[in-house]
């Protein structure tokens, strides 16, 4: 008698502590991704914005985590500073903001709600979403060819992304202009 | 009559060895020959009278390039608007139009399993540079259980393109001799 109860502290302690540790994991990804800062350089001039590159984007890897930046007329994709992918913002045509929710904590978050318990991973995923904005941009190559790059950022920075890119492609067109006298811009900027 | 047998078994056995080694071969060289005559073009997504977000159409795209370039049935794969496809002598055109679009969510997978799929319809038809249908078929893309949303675009595109490496596609030459005719008045 004396050993069931002990066995059945010994499992409820167990679950606790399995508990506490995706509390701890779920708390952990969430203020994580908060860290994500925003540093603009010389005004408007240079931006730099963490992202995830969910696809597209020619010659970064899909789904991989690095810094989008914004400088002399061009919006690069950079994975551990090293110099990445990049296209002339001249180049791009559209530029669209989304929303959309995902699970946080990837493959191992996945593994281990499926280990917890009477299905208490159901009741973690519950709580372990967030919400995230998704940047999409349709660009053409030197031979016209079109593309397509798909960004995850954190809410709210997409807008900062696009704005950046206006004021950009604004300035580049203008400078355009000047040189070919002729303002015909075909870029545009939707908020869908 | 030993030497006899002996040359015999030989004989067998050198023509089953023929066999199994020269077949597979040769099988191996003149399918793929047949089709690496063709490039492909494959043009961006049209929505239709479907509400699909923006970010589908890009990731339905993107994962279509990707895909049929996997295949290998093809010579060279262009992107829409390229310049470079003029050049190109046996050219066929990957048109894609969404029909049906389900939304689902993540977060309602996650906590149900059998709830939220994301669900995709589109009709994905293979064109001749002249216009001539090769191929057109209706092609689902789901995603049921793990994986975000736009994991759906990604099975889509995977099913498109193993059902365009298993479609037959036509001989070049009939195709460059009904553009010829058709240039002539």
């Amino acid at each position: 008698m004396v050993h069931t109860t002990n066995n059945k502290r010994s499992c409820q302690s167990g679950e606790r502590v399995v508990l506490r540790l995706f509390t701890a994991l779920v708390l952990c990804s969430l203020t994580a991704s908060a860290q994500s800062t925003i540093h603009r350089a010389d005004g408007n001039a240079a931006l730099n914005i963490r992202a995830t590159h969910l696809l597209g984007f020619e010659g970064a890897k899909n789904n991989s985590n690095g810094t989008l930046s914004l400088q002399d007329g061009s919006l690069q994709f950079q994975r551990n500073g090293k110099p990445g992918a990049q296209v002339k913002v001249g180049s791009v045509r559209d530029v669209i903001l989304g929303e959309e929710s995902r699970q946080v904590g990837g493959l191992p978050m996945t593994l281990g709600k499926a280990a917890i318990p009477y299905s208490g991973g159901r009741v973690v995923s519950l709580v372990a979403h967030k919400k995230y904005d998704t940047l999409t941009l349709q660009y053409v190559d030197d031979d016209g060819a079109v593309h397509g790059a798909i960004f995850q950022l954190h809410k709210g920075e997409a807008g900062v992304v696009k704005a950046a890119l206006t004021a950009q492609s604004m300035s580049v067109g203008s400078r355009q202009g000047e040189a070919t006298k002729d303002s015909s811009g075909e870029v545009s900027y939707e908020n869908k | 009559m030993k030497t006899s047998k002996y040359s015999l078994l030989t004989a067998c056995v050198t023509t089953i060895l023929a066999i199994v080694v020269v077949l597979p071969v040769r099988a191996a060289t003149v399918k793929p020959s047949a089709a690496t005559h063709w490039s492909l073009q494959v043009h961006q997504v049209d929505s239709g009278n479907v509400d699909l977000a923006y970010s589908f159409q890009i990731a339905i795209y993107e994962n279509l390039v990707e895909e049929v370039n996997k295949t290998r049935r093809f010579q060279q794969v262009f992107r829409d608007g390229d310049h470079g496809v003029s050049e190109v002598p046996n050219l066929l055109v990957l048109k894609t139009t969404v029909e049906q679009y389900t939304p689902g969510s993540e977060t309602r997978r996650a906590v149900t399993t059998v709830t939220g799929a994301t669900k995709l319809t589109v009709r994905s038809a293979l064109l001749t540079r002249d216009g001539r249908v090769v191929v057109e078929r209706t092609v689902h893309g789901d995603v049921h259980f793990f994986g975000s949303n736009l994991r759906a675009t990604h099975n889509l595109a995977r099913n498109i393109a193993k059902a365009i490496k298993k479609t037959p596609l036509p001989d070049s030459a009939t195709s460059t001799a009904l553009a010829a005719n058709k240039v002539e008045p």
